[in-house]
């Protein structure tokens, strides 16, 4: 069914009449608007499954997402206006996992080595590969993708999280299967999973023996990453307690194969022996070993979506407060910039799905009134944040307004 | 035709085929907006349970194997078995629940892609963690419970 130049127009001023709460132009355009103009074969990040963007030393914007069992690649010179023809990626197809809590991942190294992971499904037994790739000539192509377990093991690797630290270390953390396995082999319980890594100090070149930091992971959330120090990070993960609780755990992983610093981040008493399918969201504070946090539980303590500010030396939360107790609240995406927390998340009100946003000027001690940023009755991502030097962004793919990249910071 | 209407009705002629197709297929249905309160009505006065599973979801199969045997001993169980997967995903998911001796049953698969106004539809307070389970009495007022229900638990929930 042609859509008429007419109609194309009037979305356009609907999707624009959508944003009050954003500043300046946005650009997205659903999906089904650019095939009804363009036609139905778009490979495009608005007709792409779970992206998600990073920028570059140059402040040029790349944006990763999937589409028909490919890992795709666009680059945008002005902030999200306009888009480069997709690169794709792996040259087999391959079940590259996108939902909310699977997409693939970017990162941009200073030297414009462009890094991706994802995960490979590889049956329907919760079995997946962690897959690496490079572009090493600014993302004009990309090396063939590599497995990254290095278990030989047809079992679970999945929920890959990709960070680069200030050093230009390459750090993969996912969910592994591999120990649960082997328990399960001499029949002995093994709840929920275990969290493993490995680290890149020549740009994704190689990378060093698999880690692991923790035996009896959640089986199904996203991992966060934050930089501690030049060198090393901290991640935050739904980590089992007493076999039965889904709370988190933090711990600080060393470009060498060390952990530190394992300690219990969340105290939500969330007894549950499921799938909650919500991984945390975490950036660095400002003082070293200082982490703000943001995460779902429906635990008896805390039930919601929550912040708290972790500090590792004294292995504390402090300034919890619950953001958002209504149910069909969740996903929330934490940045930091200039001083300013900012904490966005999606809510749903039984006919449609406001995208909040508040913020914290004094370190997540105060923060302002919950805003929409913007609305939508039709299926949608999680809302990731993205920061750069220059500001704050949102990126937010949704069946109505395609994809969103849009700044939030005024400063 | 606005907009809305325009998709949807679109959406709703490739569902009605996809669901032609899948008749011969498996025993899978569409769930809508509007299902949960159909099933409702087809149990009307009478008890019932519902389970929510997804092919992603672990601890789910644990719960489906149990309700298979249940089914298996007791195939008149009224059951709604309900998967918050796209029916996109309709072959991985008759694939599992044949594993389970759950493909001779009727089951349903998400077939809209605003999954939170379907899981509003299904419950309010429902945060969308899997599996869950509802435990509908004769009157349609109902218990809840997340996470595996074990056959015990369902006993204890569902004396009827």
């Amino acid at each position: 069914m042609p859509m008429s130049l007419t109609t194309f127009k009037r979305l356009c001023l609907a999707l624009l009449a959508f944003l009050p709460a954003l500043s300046g132009p946005v650009y997205a355009q659903s999906c089904e608007a650019l095939r009804a103009a363009q036609g139905q074969d778009q490979i495009s990040v608005h007709c792409g499954g779970a992206p998600s963007a990073v920028f570059d030393a140059n402040g040029h914007l790349w944006v990763a997402f999937v589409h028909d069992e490919h890992v795709y690649v666009s680059r945008s010179d002005d902030e999200g206006a306009t888009y480069s023809t997709p690169v794709r990626v792996n040259a087999e197809p391959e079940d590259a996992e996108f939902n909310g809590e699977n997409r693939p991942k970017i990162v941009v190294s200073e030297d414009g080595t462009v890094m991706l992971s994802w995960t490979t499904k590889t049956s329907n037994q919760f079995t997946g590969e962690i897959r690496f790739s490079r572009s090493v000539d600014g993302g004009l192509s990309f090396e063939s993708p590599r497995t990254i377990n290095d278990d030989g093991l047809r079992t679970g690797h999945r929920f890959d999280s990709l960070f680069l630290t200030p050093s230009g270390k390459v750090y993969l953390t996912w969910i592994d299967k591999r120990d649960m396995e082997a328990t399960l082999a001499r029949n002995e319980a093994y709840p929920g999973a275990a969290i493993y890594y490995t680290v890149s100090t020549d740009m994704g070149a190689t990378f060093m023996p698999n880690v692991r930091v923790s035996h009896n992971s959640c089986e199904c959330c996203r991992i966060a990453v934050a930089p501690h120090g030049h060198d090393n990070v901290a991640i935050l993960w739904r980590q089992i307690y007493d076999d039965h609780i889904r709370d988190h755990a933090i711990a600080v992983l060393s470009p060498d194969g060390v952990v530190s610093d394992l300690s219990r981040a969340t105290v939500d008493d969330w007894y549950i022996d499921a799938c909650p399918h919500h991984g945390p969201s975490m950036v660095s504070g400002a003082q070293e070993g200082q982490y703000h946090m943001s995460w779902f539980s429906a635990g008896n303590l805390h039930s919601g979506i929550h912040y708290a500010r972790y500090d590792l030396a004294s292995d504390s939360p402090a300034d919890l407060i619950k953001v958002d107790g209504t149910p069909g609240a969740g996903h929330p995406s934490l940045a930091l910039h200039k001083g300013t927390l900012y904490l966005v998340w999606k809510g749903f009100d039984g006919m449609a799905t406001p995208l909040q946003m508040m913020q914290s000027r004094d370190d997540g001690r105060s923060w302002s009134e919950p805003q929409t940023l913007m609305t939508t009755d039709q299926g949608s991502d999680h809302p990731l944040l993205i920061t750069s030097p220059r500001g704050v962004y949102l990126s937010w793919s949704s069946e109505e307004h395609g994809y969103v990249f849009q700044e939030l910071s005024n400063d | 035709m606005t907009r809305n209407s325009w998709r949807h009705a679109v959406l709703g002629s490739m569902l009605s085929l996809a669901l032609v197709q899948s008749v011969q297929a498996d025993n899978i249905q569409d769930f809508g907006p509007q299902t949960f309160g159909e099933l409702k009505s087809q149990f009307g006065g009478k008890p019932f349970i519902v389970s929510l599973w997804s092919v992603d979801c672990a601890p789910c199969r644990v719960e489906l194997d149990m309700l298979g045997k249940l089914k298996q001993a007791d195939p008149e169980f009224p059951l709604v078995v309900i998967s918050t997967d796209s029916i996109e995903k309709r072959e991985e998911a008759a694939d599992i629940l044949q594993g389970y001796a759950l493909d001779g049953v009727p089951t349903w698969m998400f077939a809209d892609t605003f999954v939170e106004r379907l899981r509003f539809s299904i419950d309010p307070m429902w945060y969308g963690e899997l599996p869950r389970s509802y435990f509908f009495t004769p009157d349609h007022s109902f218990t809840a419970h997340s996470g595996i229900l074990t056959a015990e638990k369902l006993a204890e929930l569902f004396p009827y």
